[in-house]
């Protein structure tokens, strides 16, 4: 089984307090990875230091990225067999590697519709030039036309095509989720990051919200990192759970290890987790 | 090369910028709002102070209490009509309103007290004193007394009172201090009231050195909000030192360096400040919440 | 539009570059009535400024409708094309492309340099950085007098393009070509790809960046192409006016303009030419006819800001979106039913009026 992010050592304090702790944890091709722990244990921040949102004071965040892909954006002399350290590069950048998130608060734009919305994820694969896409040429009017129709793909795929045209300000908080989760699929991702993603779903879209997981891990080739409060998805979807306490790596194991873990049982005592 | 004289100069108009920038900070503390209409609430109600003097006339201080008077009756109006029904606007949305309002001040200025331009006399007309070579006029000393007894009240009053408190714990979280029962709304309304008052003041205090139009607190305005980008917007205090800061450095660039190009050169060191310390001097970088 | 029209039409006018088209086509009319005497030549200049403010603030509105980014600095930038026209054509004697091309260039230059300070400053002292910017043109124009004359004010003539000696009607043309080029160009940026990374940059600046959006890059891009626009209505006020003071270039036009893109409505083409049309023309040609109040001296000022703060506090979508409101009453009278596809303009959050609730 060959590694899709590797991060090793990470480490990063706010104001002299740990918020974590020479953490390191490999997440595979095509597995769904769960991160679990108590309120305030650095989840959101492990995932702040690997889209580079926050730069690690140690560690190294290890990704794996396809040649093809690595030909295209002209990296290849930072690699190491085909791994790019994500450390100290922008943020920007991260996403043409194949590693695309959402956000725990659901960052759409209110003011667009969605097709447009979930275009925005395609965004680094427009190559036309600004000059190009300002004067309508037939590269860009092409270009557009193209990411349309797979933009129009990624939405069909989580059943939401038929509001395409409608703007996402009005719509549902469970069709702005699921528009967030289309738009990640437009960078052709061999990693997406979910932060959250079931809160403020009830029982019913949570179940469906398990299968979209699983779908998109078969059908889209790639490998979840899910940061979740809900244990029941946790179990019910992950592969494979590391569970991290106060920025430390706790326990790492299959979803019926990490129920029988003693040290994580320990970590979660005294604390209902659910928000 | 002089430098006593000059000095004292800019303690004087440096005392004029720190009470608009004091009302420009208790305004963003306490409402999150950026108070571009400072000088010109300021204009407006110092316009009122001539008028009030030149129609009637009565003694400066009678004027000044009317201004006053004048002043706190904007600052509820503007607080309690405008700013508090835009709670749920974006910052750069508020910006604008109070960007508006200066249109409306300076339009409403001739129709409520007349075009033609007017004069305020200063509040101690003639006699000046000798100190270690350089000659200050008494009204100059008086100026500078105000603004720093002023400022030093408005941090006494912040420090040590109740209300002091309450301005405080507003300024920091306005959500907060209001579960903890402090009335915010009272607050905020009585932060828009001493900003007028202290716009008057700045009014009364630079008009005898010009005539009293529409625009005559424009460089006050302009130099009240660089001062407080230079002590930044985190502390009472550092806008204080930065109104005093760019006084001195104005007046000195102006008589040392260019007296035509002082003010260009100024505001260009006051850019690069900005992008060296977008916080200010006394600033807290902040984490960006992701 | 019209049932009764053919689809085939229909469609057609629905193009939008036609809409420009036509829009341009109806504007270079009114010359023709202005010499057949139908229309005052005070009208006429009147409307001139209309439209050429309205280039200015559709620059304003990508920076301040799409981009979220606010600038006081509109004004300095048209004075400084104004002035660069006038130096480049009559002191230089380099004739009216050259002149142009100047008028273009160094303000979009000096945007850029202030698209670089916009990176490093909250977008709260955005405002005051760009105020200090217009303050420094402005008071370089008062001071520069092998540039700008000084207050005494610089004096300018016609252009000759193409060897055509211009007049007045032929500057109004000239104004509606270059303001529905404007129009044009901007519709191509604001929906396409560029348009859209605008949006997610004002959306959240987080969120961008994590959708490979290059924040530095579309900065600049914003404010490159608002001090271009602002650059060319400065160039196009002083070739129709044939004169520049220093005085107006201050502080008021870039409040003014402010208020058309708010009035007009954020992240509207038409709607900011409408603003434009509000803060300029009704005060000139409405508001001074007026009995009583007509003569109020500073009654421009008041409507400008009364406006902006009652658009702010009770319409954020402006005038466009009081034409969105008659449009759709309009389609629900004739379905009875509810329009076709579901519209949720109602629900759609201005990015000025309210906050997101989801922050």
């Amino acid at each position: 089984m060959t590694a899709a992010l590797r991060v090793e050592g990470l480490s990063i304090s706010f104001g002299g307090l740990k918020a974590l702790d020479d953490l390191s944890f490999t997440v595979n091709e095509r597995e769904v990875f769960g991160l679990i722990g108590p309120n305030g244990a650095g989840k959101t921040t492990v995932f702040n230091c690997v889209t580079q949102f926050y730069r690690p004071d140690a560690g190294a965040v290890f990704f794996r990225v396809d040649p093809q892909r690595l030909a295209k954006n002209a990296t290849k002399a930072d690699t190491e067999d085909g791994e790019l350290n994500l450390v100290g590069r922008p943020v920007h950048s991260i996403i043409r590697q194949g590693l695309v998130r959402t956000f725990q608060n659901v960052e759409v734009i209110p003011e667009l519709s969605l097709i447009d919305n979930v275009l925005i994820g395609g965004h680094v694969d427009f190559t036309a030039s600004m000059f190009s896409q300002m004067f309508r040429l037939p590269r860009a009017r092409k270009e557009e036309r193209a990411y349309r129709d797979k933009a129009m793909a990624a939405l069909r795929f989580l059943k939401i095509d038929h509001l395409a045209n409608s703007l996402t300000g009005g719509q549902p908080y469970g069709v702005r989720k699921k528009l967030e989760m289309a738009r990640t699929l437009m960078a052709e991702p061999t990693l997406i990051i979910l932060d959250e993603p079931a809160a403020g779903l009830n029982d019913a879209e949570t179940e469906d919200l398990a299968g979209i997981i699983s779908q998109i891990r078969d059908d889209y080739q790639c490998a979840v990192l899910l940061v979740e409060h809900d244990m029941g998805l946790v179990m019910n979807v992950c592969d494979r759970i590391c569970a991290i306490s106060f920025g430390k790596f706790l326990a790492l194991g299959t979803p019926a290890e990490i129920q029988q873990d003693a040290a994580v049982h320990e970590a979660y005592l005294g604390e209902r987790d659910d928000d | 090369m002089e430098i006593l004289q000059p000095l004292l100069r800019s303690m004087e108009t440096g005392s004029v910028y720190a009470l608009a920038a004091l009302g420009i900070i208790i305004v963003w503390r306490t409402s999150l709002v950026m108070h571009f209409a400072q000088g010109a609430m300021g204009m407006f109600s110092g316009t009122a102070v001539a008028f009030v003097l030149n129609r009637t006339g009565a003694p400066l201080w009678v004027a000044v209490l009317a201004g006053a008077v004048v002043a706190i009756l904007l600052g509820f109006a503007v607080d309690f009509a405008v700013i508090r029904q835009l709670k749920r606007a974006t910052a750069v949305g508020k910006e604008i309103v109070t960007l508006g309002l200066i249109m409306v001040f300076m339009g409403l200025a001739p129709i409520v007290f007349g075009t033609d331009p007017m004069l305020l006399p200063k509040a101690i007309p003639t006699g000046e004193v000798e100190v270690a070579g350089a000659n200050i006029s008494y009204n100059a000393i008086l100026n500078i007394t105000v603004g720093i007894a002023i400022a030093a009240g408005l941090f006494v009053v912040l420090q040590k009172t109740k209300l002091g408190l309450a301005i405080r714990a507003t300024a920091s979280n306005e959500q907060t201090a209001r579960l903890m029962g402090i009335p915010t709304k009272t607050v905020t309304l009585v932060a828009w009231a001493v900003a007028g008052v202290l716009g008057m003041l700045a009014a009364v205090m630079i008009a005898p050195t010009t005539t009293v139009t529409p625009t005559f607190m424009n460089t006050v305005q302009v130099s009240a909000l660089f001062a407080c980008v230079l002590g930044g917007f985190q502390t009472f205090y550092g806008p204080v030192i930065g109104a005093y800061l760019i006084a001195v450095a104005s007046n000195f660039l102006k008589l040392y360096g260019s007296s035509v190009w002082g003010d260009q050169i100024l505001y260009l060191l006051i850019l690069v400040f900005l992008l060296v310390r977008p916080n200010g001097l006394v600033g807290k970088t902040y984490l960006q919440k992701v | 539009m019209s049932e009764t029209l053919k689809p085939q039409t229909r469609r057609w006018l629905g193009n939008a570059h036609l809409q420009y088209l036509l829009f341009g086509a109806v504007l270079c009319l009114l010359p023709l009535l202005s010499s057949s005497g139908v229309l005052k030549a005070s009208t006429l200049s009147t409307l001139a400024f209309v439209l050429i403010y309205a280039i200015a603030a559709m620059g304003l509105n990508l920076l301040l409708g799409y981009s979220g980014l606010i600038s006081l600095g509109t004004a300095g930038f048209m004075g400084l094309g104004a002035y660069l026209a006038a130096y480049v054509q009559d002191d230089l004697g380099l004739g009216f492309w050259v002149a142009l091309l100047a008028a273009l260039v160094v303000p979009t230059f000096i945007g850029i340099l202030v698209g670089v300070v916009s990176l490093r400053v909250r977008s709260i002292y955005l405002a005051i950085a760009t105020l200090c910017i217009s303050e420094i043109l402005l008071k370089t124009f008062e001071q520069a007098e092998w540039f700008t004359r000084g207050t005494a004010g610089k004096q300018s003539s016609y252009p000759v393009i193409f060897g055509v000696h211009t007049d007045r009607q032929a500057m109004f043309v000239v104004i509606v070509i270059a303001l529905i080029a404007v129009m044009m160009l901007t519709h191509n940026v604001v929906h396409g790809q560029l348009g859209r990374a605008l949006h997610a940059m004002r959306s959240s600046e987080v969120a961008a960046q994590a959708m490979g959006v290059n924040i530095l890059k579309y900065k600049l891009f914003a404010f490159a192409l608002a001090t271009l626009y602002a650059g060319l209505a400065g160039a196009l006020y002083l070739f129709f006016l044939k004169s520049s003071y220093p005085s107006t270039w201050n502080l008021f036009l870039s409040l003014n303009v402010i208020a058309m893109v708010v009035v007009g409505g954020l992240r509207s083409i038409f709607g900011t030419v409408a603003g434009a049309f509000v803060i300029i023309a009704v005060p000139e040609l409405v508001l001074k006819e007026l009995p009583v109040i007509g003569d109020i001296p500073g009654l421009p000022y008041i409507f400008s800001g009364v406006l902006i703060v009652l658009v702010i506090m009770f319409f954020p979508q402006g005038l466009q979106g009081l034409w969105q409101l008659v449009r759709d009453a309009i389609s629900s009278r004739r379905h009875p039913s509810g329009p076709g596809t579901p519209r949720a303009t109602a629900e759609v959050e201005p990015p000025l009026g309210t906050e997101a609730v989801t922050r």
